[in-house]
């Protein structure tokens, strides 16, 4: 019972940080509301769930010293492309029942996922972090240092992103009202 | 347990398997977009995780979660878009019909 | 002299080749003007024909050769292409120009109902042009090459109407039979080929290597009766005669081509053009004659029984070409030549005569014709100086051409003579028996109501005119070369060849005159009963009657065991090698139809498939840690 007592030991240091409370608690949330994302059978119940899984995702930013970014995450994902599904979900129709797929493939997927997974676990086990000699700075005003990063360093791509959206959102309406046209 | 960065990064390996599992089995478009956007966020989780715990610790990997947002934003509205041309034209959103690219 | 116009003879040939083309490609719009092009195009090879006779004639001409152009090079050999122009080949190009003449423009009345008539017209123009451009090759390789396209006319003509299946069967067999012969040409141009000094392929160069005897006797021989097989193919010899006949099946003016000017008058004209080959090996110039002489007696033996008026015809055809063959194998070259001369406008006379009687009565069952001659005078009157001249009756062409031929075959051997007197009086006889029963006597013909055509009558202008003007060379075309007057002889070969023999002419006339005699009384008087042979000796009659069996004999020997073969070769094709090859292509359809399943169009088996990828490249990749491989 040698490792079992190791696990409860780990257990309890990682538990003692409170960050790192935060971060269980967050994670449950996420992996459960994730889990339930796929197993429910209304599409209006998985994109709540989805919103969900955006939101404690939000939260895990906080931790990371991700304030605008969560924000961000919050304002678009939870916000805007939640309610563009829900959108997407109301223009089509959905009452046709989900037929599961064939069982080979079925197993073959779920297979293929878990070893997936299961790979990267042994990667990310195995490999061993070296501890960043300089702490992360993420600046007194995390929304103003982002801000000045973005229009000093990286204002190139952030046009160039700025325009893809524009071109983006014009495709959408094209391809979205070319029927009546 | 100095290091925290491995649990965020499991995190983001099982937001990400879940999405795929999601991606590939289901038959609705907009699931199939939704476990998309999920992937997504799980590499938007690693770039954040790395921002903090990585070796060089730096705001560049917030910047390019910011940036990998706003492309998903414009993805899901094309692919929106995509989905509602499509189901006016077939009258399905099952993925399992679009198939007319076949041999 | 100088050869002005020889230097022009390549127009001969290309005349007719430019009236093919434009027949080929704007036949259609023609309508019935291309028979007049195919007239013109004709009229200009006969004109230069005509004037390079002329200037030939005038003193002692060189021949003229030109052949700059290299065909073919390998190394220090090469093959070039061009013509020549000698004393032999211009008499070719005037008969076969000539004769060509005539039958277009008797084809513009024969054909003139036909839809297809200016494809027909494109055919015979390409059929002249490769014997026209066969006479003036320069070389062997060049003659080959023209001689396998006369065989491809001649085997578009024959099958001319494909809708009849007789015409297929027909057209087939002249193509299969002479290839038989083209085979034994192509193997003596292999083996020239190899035994020429400095691989040399022109006639001149062959023609002095075998004077000077180069090459050693026993090869001379093997080559000389290998082109003689080339020769029997085309020009109809035992045992190779058989497509001859049945070549009837075509139109009649194309069966007057090839009679008389273009198929079978390439075989003679391919011994004699490669003449010093046969003179240097006496074996070979014996089997020439033998075969000319035994043909000539036994296809004039086939012709007393047969019905078809084509077919006598037919087989007179081989007969004289028998006797041509029998000249040049004693060495008569003049006098093989002059038959061959003189036997084109005779016989070219009988086939388009032959062809007005079957355009007015459209038949040709001897048996169903008679009285003829009040309806049809002109044709009468033709046909029958044409039978006079084939039957050797003085002073008739065929009469001096085929003297010619008899008194150097008594010079020779007693034996050919005598042969060729017989094969002379049988022919002597079905000519007559052919021209008493179609134009003498009543009509026989069973009057049916609904025919359209029950009343024969002379044929139109178009028509005639070339049947009068053959009249009047057959009667006039011996002259060139008789007793007397010895011109073409030595025109031809350059020395004079003593030939006045008294006996052979008295003997071939009596015999001629027999001959008439006898069919006259038979089919005209009646004074003996017709069936005279046929009842007492039927088995005799039906083995003539039925040409020996010679048809009979190539299905069973031949025909039958290749069949057999063929069919056995079938099944090994079909199931061994087709097997194989089906198995092949079914499994690269199956595996084809495996990668198409994958291929559904289904995005999400696509994910898998690259999710299970991965997953396996990455085992491979990181598992090598555990299995500590590489």
């Amino acid at each position: 019972m040698n490792w079992l007592s190791n696990l409860i030991d780990n257990w309890l240091a990682f538990m003692s940080v409170g960050e790192n409370v935060a971060f269980a608690i967050l994670a449950v949330i996420m992996i459960s509301s994730a889990v339930f994302m796929i197993t429910f059978t209304r599409v209006v119940h998985m994109v709540i769930s989805l919103a969900l899984v955006f939101i404690s995702l939000a939260g895990m930013y906080v931790l990371l010293e991700a304030e605008f970014v969560a924000f961000v995450q919050v304002l678009i994902y939870a916000g805007a492309i939640s309610i563009l599904m829900i959108f997407g979900i109301m223009m089509t129709r959905h009452d046709e029942e989900e037929q599961p797929k064939q069982p080979l493939f079925q197993a073959l997927l779920l297979s293929g996922c878990v070893a997936l997974f299961g790979i990267i676990f042994y990667v990310i086990q195995s490999t061993t972090f070296t501890p960043s000699t300089s702490s992360f700075d993420a600046g007194a005003d995390n929304t103003k240092a982002i801000g000045e990063l973005l229009y000093n360093q990286h204002v190139i791509p952030f046009e160039l992103i700025s325009v893809l959206l524009t071109v983006a959102f014009i495709g959408a309406i094209v391809l979205a009202k070319k029927e009546e046209g | 347990m100095d290091n925290i960065l491995p649990s965020y990064l499991i995190m983001g390996a099982i937001l990400f398997c879940i999405g795929l599992y999601g991606a590939l089995s289901k038959k609705s478009a907009i699931v199939v977009l939704i476990s998309v956007e999920l992937m997504l966020n799980a590499s938007n989780l690693n770039f954040i995780a790395f921002s903090k715990y990585g070796p060089a610790p730096s705001l560049t990997g917030q910047i390019f979660t910011l940036f990998n947002i706003t492309i998903a934003a414009a993805e899901v509205a094309v692919g929106v878009a995509i989905l509602i041309a499509l189901f006016k034209n077939k009258g399905t959103s099952n993925v399992e019909e679009m198939d007319s690219m076949r041999y | 002299m100088e050869s002005t116009y020889s230097q022009l003879a390549w127009i001969i040939p290309l005349s007719p080749l430019i009236a093919f083309f434009i027949l080929l490609s704007i036949g259609r719009q023609l309508k019935q003007y291309g028979g007049y092009l195919a007239v013109v195009a004709s009229l200009i090879s006969f004109i230069i024909s005509v004037l390079i006779f002329i200037e030939r004639t005038g003193s002692d001409m060189q021949n003229y050769t030109w052949n700059d152009w290299d065909w073919l090079s390998v190394d220090t050999i090469s093959l070039s292409m061009g013509f020549e122009i000698n004393n032999l080949n211009t008499l070719m190009l005037l008969i076969v120009s000539f004769v060509g003449l005539l039958v277009n423009l008797y084809s513009i009345g024969y054909m003139k109902d036909d839809e297809r008539v200016n494809v027909y017209f494109s055919y015979i123009a390409l059929f002249t042009f490769s014997m026209l451009g066969l006479v003036i090759a320069e070389n062997i390789v060049q003659l080959y090459i023209f001689w396998e396209l006369v065989g491809v006319c001649s085997f578009l003509l024959i099958g001319f109407w494909y809708f009849k299946p007789e015409a297929k069967a027909a057209a087939k067999k002249a193509f299969i039979v002479t290839r038989i012969g083209d085979v034994g040409l192509f193997i003596a141009i292999l083996l020239l080929f190899w035994y020429m000094p400095n691989h040399s392929m022109s006639f001149s160069a062959i023609s002095n290597a075998f004077i000077q005897n180069e090459i050693e006797p026993g090869i001379t021989t093997l080559i000389a009766i290998l082109i003689f097989v080339g020769a029997m193919g085309k020009s109809g010899q035992f045992p190779l005669h058989t497509w001859l006949p049945d070549a009837m099946e075509g139109p009649t003016p194309i069966s007057a081509l090839i009679h008389a000017a273009t198929m079978v008058a390439a075989g003679v004209y391919l011994v004699a053009r490669t003449f010093p080959i046969f003179e240097s090996s006496a074996t070979a110039m014996t089997v020439v004659a033998v075969v000319g002489a035994f043909t000539a007696l036994f296809a004039a033996t086939i012709g007393v029984a047969q019905n078809d008026i084509k077919r006598v015809l037919a087989y007179s055809t081989v007969s004289q070409l028998g006797y041509m063959m029998l000249a040049l194998g004693v060495g008569a070259l003049s006098a093989g030549m002059f038959h061959l001369f003189t036997h084109a406008f005779f016989k070219a006379l009988l086939f388009l005569a032959a062809g007005s009687v079957i355009h007015a009565v459209h038949k040709q069952d001897m048996n169903e014709m008679g009285g003829l001659g009040v309806k049809m005078k002109i044709t009468a009157w033709t046909f029958g100086i044409g039978a006079l001249a084939l039957s050797g009756i003085f002073p008739f062409a065929g009469f001096w051409s085929k003297d010619a031929i008899l008194t150097e075959a008594l010079n020779q051997n007693v034996g050919y003579f005598i042969v060729g007197l017989t094969a002379a009086f049988f022919t002597a006889f079905y000519m007559a028996r052919l021209f008493f029963l179609v134009f003498a006597g009543k009509s026989r013909a069973n009057h049916d109501a609904n025919e359209p055509h029950s009343e024969p009558h002379e044929s139109p202008a178009v028509m005639t005119i070339p049947l009068i003007i053959l009249a009047v060379l057959a009667i006039g075309a011996g002259f060139v070369f008789t007793p007397f007057n010895p011109w073409f002889g030595e025109w031809l070969t350059g020395a004079a060849e003593e030939h006045t023999n008294w006996t052979v002419i008295i003997l071939s006339n009596l015999v001629g005159i027999l001959g008439i005699g006898l069919g006259y009384l038979m089919y005209l008087r009646g004074s003996i009963a017709r069936d005279v042979i046929s009842s007492r000796a039927p088995g005799l009659y039906r083995l003539i009657h039925n040409k020996y069996y010679m048809d009979e004999l190539y299905q069973i020997i031949i025909v039958t065991p290749l069949k057999g073969l063929g069919f056995v070769l079938r099944f090994i094709d079909y199931y061994v090698i087709d097997g194989a090859v089906r198995l092949s292509a079914s499994s690269a359809l199956y595996v084809g139809r495996l990668g198409a399943r994958m291929q559904n169009g289904q995005l999400q088996s696509y994910g898998l498939a690259s999710l299970i990828g991965i997953v396996l490249l990455m085992i491979i990749l990181v598992g090598r840690r555990f299995w500590n491989v590489g």
